[in-house]
């Protein structure tokens, strides 16, 4: 279970109006829509909705009535013998709905199509492969909208979680300019710029996270975790004063602490995706 | 002269940590002992339903009658429940019950009682956290204008710490009316210069590195905290030990004089300098 939302839709344009009569009964459009994505590791209907249902209790308001796209791209043994109309019923149990199967294997077509799903195309955006968690090279969907399972932080703000109304308080409007953060985020905190860039004036302490879908840039040591692009954006990039952090990720590739190379620990540096990889460079 | 004070304007101040055993309750009852020396009258509240050890580092628990949560449940009044200290005259304790568990808190009760402690012209009411965040630490937190943050100087310590501070800034009533930030301190207990010097603890500069937070004082490590706590006597009362002299310069530095920091750096004076010195 994925649970960032994806923006599975990448924009094939706006298309309504093209064949419109006078008085249109419906607009049809192209849209940037926020999916979840569900990609499956096991063929296991009841393994799949026990694991579901704990994820789910975390944040329920979250996953309630959500939209969610099932991806069998990481199925290593085939789809072959998942029963679709169970995983629907599955999915529905647990108050998400289903609507469409992505990386679908040849020949499943009428059984995804029978159980009620959609059948979900990549979009052919050329230069969108990227690094997954487990280095899936043939991962070709969605193009920038599934988060590695580690990158937990890539999560909306959630008023469960102590402590964290510096987000609710701050504006998420594109048109709002940046999110502007001047107090240090501290552990157990997260901060949210939905649609956004995030600056932050003061540290990012262990334990806290900070995630944006455009930029992060932080004007102080980050300890913490710090997200860009979290809804998938391969051109967003993390500045940092001090680096000093857990985690950095950008649209769903990731470097852990112990990765970050000697060297760039405790510079000014930015991150940035290069061929899909997380890249670390002095400023 | 007192910058924290106007005339008869009450105070609440929490000292909490995130982590247990770093010496909240110690602080608690010293920092209260000192500024109620000073003349001021001063209240300290044991928050830690269930468990109750602030009577017992005051002195005070073979005189407990009435607690906290029995005012609570108006089951007594507050007059009944407050303990005067013995030793210093503008000192009282309301202490914690020990039969019920901090679910018996409540924002409603809480508020009420600090706001009746404000009526009887209390000027510091010192409100003693239990450990952890939850519900009790909450509470204790919740009506603070200002808190103190007891840190150890040692990793597992400092991000505790740094959790509350979210928690100051996120889960109190001014936080949450939109008031004025929580004025927050830095209470670095605990602190041994020579474990730092060689590197097995943090020093206060990191410390402060980490929390970004003011630096109200320095306690070093010493065997009179548990000898003090143990007889009931808070250390401050002895002002012959150092750990006195650290709480001390505290509660002046709190009530808004200066005093340069001291306990940071290891002793110097050799013996024969000690001996002419």
């Amino acid at each position: 279970m994925t649970s960032p939302p994806a923006a599975a839709l990448p924009s094939s344009g706006p298309t309504a109006g093209k064949a419109a009569s006078r008085r249109p009964a419906f607009d049809l459009k192209g849209m940037m829509a926020s999916l979840t994505v569900l990609r499956l590791r096991s063929t296991d209907l009841a393994l799949i909705e026990r694991q579901l249902r704990v994820k789910i209790a975390q944040l329920p308001h979250l996953f309630l009535d959500a939209p969610v796209l099932i991806d069998l791209g990481a199925l290593t043994d085939g789809a072959a013998d998942l029963s679709f109309s169970g995983l629907v019923g599955a999915l529905k149990s647990c108050k998400l709905v289903p609507v469409a199967v992505a990386n679908l294997p040849d020949g499943l077509r009428s059984a995804v199509t029978a159980a009620g799903l959609a059948v979900w195309r990549p979009p052919t955006t050329p230069g969108r492969t990227r690094r997954d968690g487990d280095g899936d090279p043939s991962e070709t969907l969605p193009a920038e909208s599934s988060p590695t399972q580690s990158v937990v932080p890539a999560r909306p703000p959630s008023e469960t979680v102590p402590g964290s109304t510096v987000a609710s308080a701050l504006p998420r409007s594109s048109h709002a300019g940046p999110m502007v953060v001047t107090q240090a985020v501290r552990g157990g905190q997260i901060v949210y710029a939905q649609n956004n860039d995030l600056v932050v004036l003061a540290p990012v302490n262990s334990g806290a996270q900070v995630i944006a879908d455009g930029h992060v840039h932080i004007y102080a040591p980050l300890r913490g975790r710090a997200v860009a692009g979290a809804q998938g954006l391969p051109g967003a990039r993390i500045f940092c004063q001090k680096l000093e952090a857990e985690l950095v990720a950008i649209s769903g590739a990731y470097i852990m602490a112990e990765e970050i190379p000697a060297k760039m620990r405790g510079k000014a540096v930015q991150i940035f995706l290069e061929n899909g990889e997380c890249q670390i460079a002095a400023l | 002269m007192d910058p924290h004070r106007e005339a008869h304007v009450s105070k609440v101040v929490v000292i909490t940590s995130g982590k247990g055993g770093v010496g909240k309750t110690t602080t608690s009852a010293n920092i209260a002992t000192g500024i109620a020396q000073q003349g001021k009258k001063t209240v300290a509240i044991d928050f830690d339903v269930g468990l109750r050890n602030l009577d017992l580092v005051m002195g005070c628990e073979r005189r407990v009658v009435y607690d906290f949560v029995n005012v609570i449940r108006n089951e007594a009044k507050l007059q009944q429940a407050l303990i005067r200290d013995k030793r210093v005259d503008s000192l009282y304790i309301l202490p914690a019950s020990q039969t019920r568990d901090k679910d018996a808190l409540d924002p409603e009760g809480v508020g009420r009682i600090i706001e009746e402690l404000k009526q009887m012209g209390f000027e510091y009411i010192i409100c003693d956290s239990p450990a952890g965040i939850e519900k009790g630490a909450q509470m204790a937190m919740y009506f603070a204008d200002e808190a103190i943050v007891v840190t150890n100087p040692e990793v597992s310590s400092v991000r505790d710490s740094d959790r509350v501070l979210g928690l100051l800034a996120a889960k109190t009533s001014r936080a949450e009316m939109g008031g004025p930030a929580i004025r927050t301190h830095l209470l670095l207990t605990r602190y041994s210069p020579l474990m730092v010097k060689r590197g097995e603890m943090l020093s206060v500069g990191d410390v402060l590195e980490l929390l970004g937070i003011p630096l109200l004082g320095v306690i070093p490590e010493s065997k009179a905290v548990l000898q003090s706590s143990n007889k009931g006597t808070p250390a401050i009362l002895d002002e012959t030990t150092d750990v006195a002299q650290a709480y001390l310069d505290v509660v002046f530095r709190y009530l808004g004089q200066e005093r340069q920091h001291r306990f940071i750096e290891e002793e110097k004076r050799s013996f024969l300098g000690r001996l002419f010195g």
